[in-house]
């Protein structure tokens, strides 16, 4: 459900928001099991029993019992056992405390570490966690339990590595039923929902009590549209297993069934209230449907009782925030903006926002039973923070059912980011996860975005970039069937880029050889559940293996001269650089022409277009540099600046409504911070194009706080006047004239209006 | 306020300003030129404006503490109270805590000795000092009857500074006259200055590293936006920098003189006016400005037949 402009990390992000440890460390973890070869120097093996004992009553609900018993460890001599206990009872900082002294008493202890991790890793703090691990592992490198806390940390940031760390412990401890539980869990978030199945079956094999494993096949029950019996099963086992029902509500999350997610968490805290992890998802889950009266209350209620994670505390402070912004009602929709900049953007996002919605209702036949909520950040981290609760994040938009979030034009630098493109994009998803109450696999709602940013006009969405091309040539393509993990689990880099250019190509493809209806089709079919190879064989007729062997064809045929050339073009680009830098215009010309179209899509810094145009500027031939420009911007260049030379080069050769086309591409690209642009723009518009395209633009100079106030009121009260808005003219002028009394012109139009209202 | 401010404004056409501009040390090439450059920009724009009694204007191996101290006192010696003096001051600024130096070739000048120098001149005095640190500088040069314009809020903003290349943007650009009297000031200018220096760091995504500031009361109160209500900008507002357009052909003929007399009237009334905006209704003043604004458009409309 997002947009991205860069390979990121923190993938998970995508899909939805906080990432949690779940399960496994939901509570003090499972007894500390001993490796094949038992820690020089570890806690006695009675110690350990002790703590399992505890366990024992936690993992079947006994909570009196186990409260009991912790309270019991905790008043014990030993360090270790004591932080156990305390661990147990909540008391955190001071298990922290007796760990420390534990470990100074048993330092080469690995189990000890093992331990002292797992609850850095419960109290969010991942970094630490993950250094005791890996201090356990040089002590003894066969030691499971430590291998299954880094798969638990990697898990958290959706490194591909958690899976190797979990088979590991495994390898060393066939036994070892966390990290059963761990692959049971990647498996499912991997959508690889058979693998999913077998591995909670096997953790049930080794403990058919595995709640976890339960609490997997539950989730995989919900997915499937299936009745229920795992979590009933699981109720049985532990009547009060909130971290049970947290899971299934962060899954339910993931797969972007936002109103479900919140029964299950609801169900969380009917088993335990003070479950405070819950309650801090929860509140997440309802700010992302823009509920926030609701989200505040259990995000305040975890942060008050201690579950301080970032995207509690960072979410708590976006709450804050909106008090600096504003809502701009529209007919279908509901746009918040900063208040700083929202005279400005509402000009522009409210009308294109609706002119989406209505050529979307049309185009899917789906109609929106509610208004879409859009908001805009013009701090990026604040939108990361609204996205996942943590900064950090790559994405441009995130859709939430019918609640958008993205950067707002201001939030990135000129040039990198088109605002109306990622608007269209994230509005498809609103469609389509309407359409198929959110049943639809990630590669196709996101082939689809994609698709519809190039719809609207060819030079929207993202060009061809080298990392893709790379990708293509190296043969790195997933095959349809599993493309979903390129986006989920990514396995080199920038594999989530790659997937989103080779969504949207298949969906280019399909809609080029079957029909966009085709499309539609496989969209209404996805939402009956179905999977993906099954709907490429009733849709497309053909097997998915076959699918992409055709599809593969006509992506090379597609991309064959930049396949071919770019080695060459690589090298050839950079002599042209170093050939603009030494000014050797000439050269710049031959060499840029040569190679200009052997990676056509190229339009980043350093792009043949722009070189090209400086040279020709520089030998004095502005028609050359106008048509490079031209073709630059055809082809979806965005900066700022070159499209402004480009407004001015075809104003200069008489080609006004060519100027205006530009100066509107620029307005999806960087409205802001740019009255001057407005101005121009406004004048071109009330000389040669719409009268109610140049009162935007003035009002857009107005809203962009000039330094020349008398002016830009002057302006916008002639574009009233063209627009026969007399009184409107009248009050802008005299608004012009309180700020420059002597302002001739303005004194001219005062009296003419002044005339016409004195005559009627 | 505003009514001393049009008198001071109209007056100033018997009286003459001094405008010397002096490039820094670059310490680099790029800088040098740079400096250079800026200061034979805004040397062009005086000339050409052709309202100045005298234009000096120093950079390269010229701009030392020697030749400036010469010139500004040549300047003093030459001024009559009535007089004023605008020094630019671009380039680099250092500040070590307790005194603000202006980099030069050869030995810096201090804040100190410049304000000692800036003493002995008769008449009101704008030192636009546009170098990194230059908030340093006015603890020396706070004084009534001197404006004092810093591209940077304290001695502590070190970075070189972009304020400069908007300042003579601004001297440049006719929107910066926002009153449309055909007189670029000194405070338009600064606020032409401070919004594009806050664009260029807004545009570039960069976190500001200067943040000019204006004083001119002399109380060492510098503020960034000056306003009646702070009580700053009243003295940067009479600094006619450039007139442009047909200001300084006004018709001065008998026969107008009348006519010239009314539209003072006028603007003095409607200057009353906005300073009572808040107190009144709002139709109300609405309709006293609409009455106000027609007759002096109807005045001018006269006067430039």
């Amino acid at each position: 459900m997002t947009r991205l402009n860069f390979t990121q990390t923190m993938l998970r992000a995508l899909q939805s928001g906080t990432v949690v440890t779940l399960l496994a460390c939901a509570q003090p973890g499972s007894p500390p099991a001993a490796g094949p070869a038992r820690a020089m120097a570890s806690p006695p093996s009675a110690a350990a029993l002790a703590v399992a004992e505890c366990q024992k009553h936690r993992h079947y609900g006994r909570r009196q019992e186990a409260r009991a018993c912790y309270t019991q460890l905790s008043s014990r001599r030993d360090p270790y056992l004591m932080a156990e206990g305390l661990w147990g009872l909540g008391f955190y900082q001071d298990a922290n405390s007796a760990f420390r002294q534990a470990v100074a008493l048993h330092p080469k202890s690995a189990e000890l570490r093992t331990r002292w991790g797992r609850l850095f890793l419960e109290r969010y703090n991942g970094a630490e966690a993950e250094k005791l691990f890996r201090e356990a592992l040089e002590l003894q490198p066969d030691y499971a339990p430590a291998l299954v806390g880094l798969a638990l940390a990697a898990s958290e940031h959706f490194d591909a590595k958690a899976r190797e760390f979990a088979e590991q412990a495994l390898k060393l401890d066939p036994n070892n039923i966390e990290a059963q539980e761990v692959l049971a869990r990647l498996a499912l978030e991997d959508i690889n929902f058979d693998k999913a199945r077998q591995e909670a079956e096997k953790a049930l094999q080794m403990n058919r009590d595995s709640l976890n494993a339960m609490a997997v096949l539950g989730v995989l029950e919900i997915l499937e549209d299936k009745p229920q019996t795992w979590l009933r099963r699981m109720d049985q086992v532990n009547p009060v297993y909130a971290p049970g029902y947290h899971f299934v509500g962060h899954q339910l999350q993931l797969n972007r069934r936002y109103s479900e997610a919140i029964e299950y968490l609801k169900e969380a805290l009917k088993r335990d209230p003070d479950y405070w992890a819950a309650h801090s998802e929860l509140g997440i889950t309802y700010m992302r449907l823009g509920l926030e009266e609701q989200a505040r209350r259990h995000l305040e209620l975890a942060h008050n009782n201690g579950w301080r994670d970032a995207a509690t505390t960072n979410s708590l402070r976006l709450i804050d925030s909106y008090k600096n912004f504003v809502t701009v009602p529209g007919e279908r929709c509901e746009v918040r903006l900063d208040k700083k900049e929202a005279a400005l953007l509402k000009l522009y996002v409210v009308p294109e926002l609706e002119k989406a919605i209505a050529t979307y209702e049309k185009k899917y036949k789906v109609k929106l039973a509610e208004k879409v909520k859009l908001e805009l950040y013009p701090n990026h981290e604040d939108f990361a923070v609204r996205t996942l609760g943590l900064p950090g994040l790559g994405a441009l938009g995130v859709t939430f059912g019918t609640v958008v979030a993205m950067d707002s034009p201001s939030g990135r630098p000129p040039g990198s980011f088109h605002w109306a493109s990622t608007l269209w994009h994230e509005l498809s998803h609103v469609f389509v996860l309407t359409a198929t109450k959110h049943r639809v696999p990630r590669w196709f709602t996101e082939g689809l975005a994609v698709y519809e940013e190039t719809a609207v006009a060819p030079d929207w969405g993202d060009r061809l970039d080298p990392t893709v091309l790379g990708a293509v040539r190296d043969k790195k393509l997933l095959p349809v069937s599993s493309l979903d993990r390129g986006f989920i689990r990514p396995t080199y880099p920038s594999q989530v880029i790659v997937s989103y250019f080779q969504a949207g190509r298949i969906c280019d493809y399909i809609a080029q050889k079957w029909g966009f209806q085709k499309l539609l089709d496989m969209m209404h079919q996805f939402a009956q559940n179905v999977s993906t190879p099954r709907v490429i064989e009733t849709q497309l007729q053909m097997k998915p293996e076959a699918f992409d062997q055709a599809f593969l064809g006509w992506l090379e045929q597609q991309l064959a001269t930049p396949l071919a050339r770019f080695g060459d073009w690589t090298k050839r680009l950079r002599q042209l650089a170093q050939a603009a830098r030494e000014k050797r215009h000439d050269d710049v010309i031959q060499q840029g022409l040569e190679i200009r179209d052997w990676f056509p899509d190229y339009v980043e810094a350093g792009n043949v277009y722009e070189f090209l145009a400086d040279a020709f500027i520089a030998k004095g031939d502005r028609k050359s540099a106008l048509a490079e420009l031209e073709r630059y911007a055809k082809v979806g260049g965005r900066n700022p600046e070159s499209l402004k030379r480009l407004a001015a080069l075809y104003e200069e050769h008489s080609q006004p409504k060519n100027a205006m086309a530009t100066l509107e591409k620029l307005n999806y690209i960087y409205p802001v911070a740019d009255p001057e642009m407005h101005r121009k723009y406004g004048e071109l518009s009330l000389e040669h194009g719409s009268v109610n395209v140049a009162i935007r633009e003035f009002q857009a100079v107005l809203a962009s706080k000039p330094v020349d106030l008398a002016q830009a009121h002057y302006n916008l009260a002639r574009a009233y006047r063209k627009a026969n808005r007399m009184e409107e003219a009248l009050d802008q002028v005299l608004l012009a004239l309180e700020a420059a009394p002597g302002y001739r012109p303005a004194q001219k139009l005062l009296l003419e209006l002044n005339s016409k209202q004195k005559a009627n | 306020m505003r009514l001393w401010l049009l008198f001071a404004v109209l007056t100033r056409a018997t009286a003459g300003t001094y405008f010397v501009t002096v490039a820094g040390l670059g310490g680099e090439p790029e800088y040098e030129q740079r400096f250079a450059s800026l200061a034979k920009e805004i040397d062009g724009l005086l000339k050409q404006s052709a309202g100045a009694l005298r234009i000096d204007t120093l950079s390269g191996p010229s701009a030392t503490k020697a030749r400036i101290t010469e010139t500004l006192q040549s300047v003093s010696r030459a001024a009559s109270r009535q007089d004023s003096l605008v020094l630019m001051l671009i380039g680099h600024g250092t500040f070590d805590g307790v005194e603000y130096k202006f980099n030069l070739p050869g030995p810096d000048l201090s804040a100190s000795e410049l304000a000692g120098l800036l003493d002995a001149f008769p008449g009101p005095q704008l030192v636009v000092n546009m170098t990194s640190a230059s908030g340093g500088s006015l603890a020396a040069l706070k004084k009534p009857g001197r404006a004092v314009i810093m591209a940077t809020k304290s001695g502590t903003e070190r970075n070189a500074t972009v304020f400069a290349r908007y300042w003579a943007e601004a001297l440049r650009d006719p929107s910066t006259d926002t009153d449309k009297n055909e007189i670029i000031t000194a405070l338009e200018a600064y606020r032409y200055a401070v919004a594009k220096t806050v664009a260029f760091y807004e545009r570039a995504k960069r976190l500001a590293t200067e943040h000019a500031q204006l004083e001119d009361t002399g109380s060492g109160e510098a503020v960034r936006e000056p306003s009646p209500e702070n009580g700053q900008g009243a003295l940067a507002a009479r600094f006619g920098l450039l007139r442009i357009g047909k200001a300084q052909l006004a018709a001065n003929t008998p026969e107008k003189r009348k006519l010239l007399e009314r539209k003072e009237q006028l603007e003095q009334q409607i200057a009353q006016l906005k300073y009572q905006k808040a107190a009144m209704a709002s139709e109300q003043y609405r309709k006293q400005l609409s009455g106000l604004l027609v007759e002096l458009a109807q005045v001018q409309a006269e006067i430039d037949k």
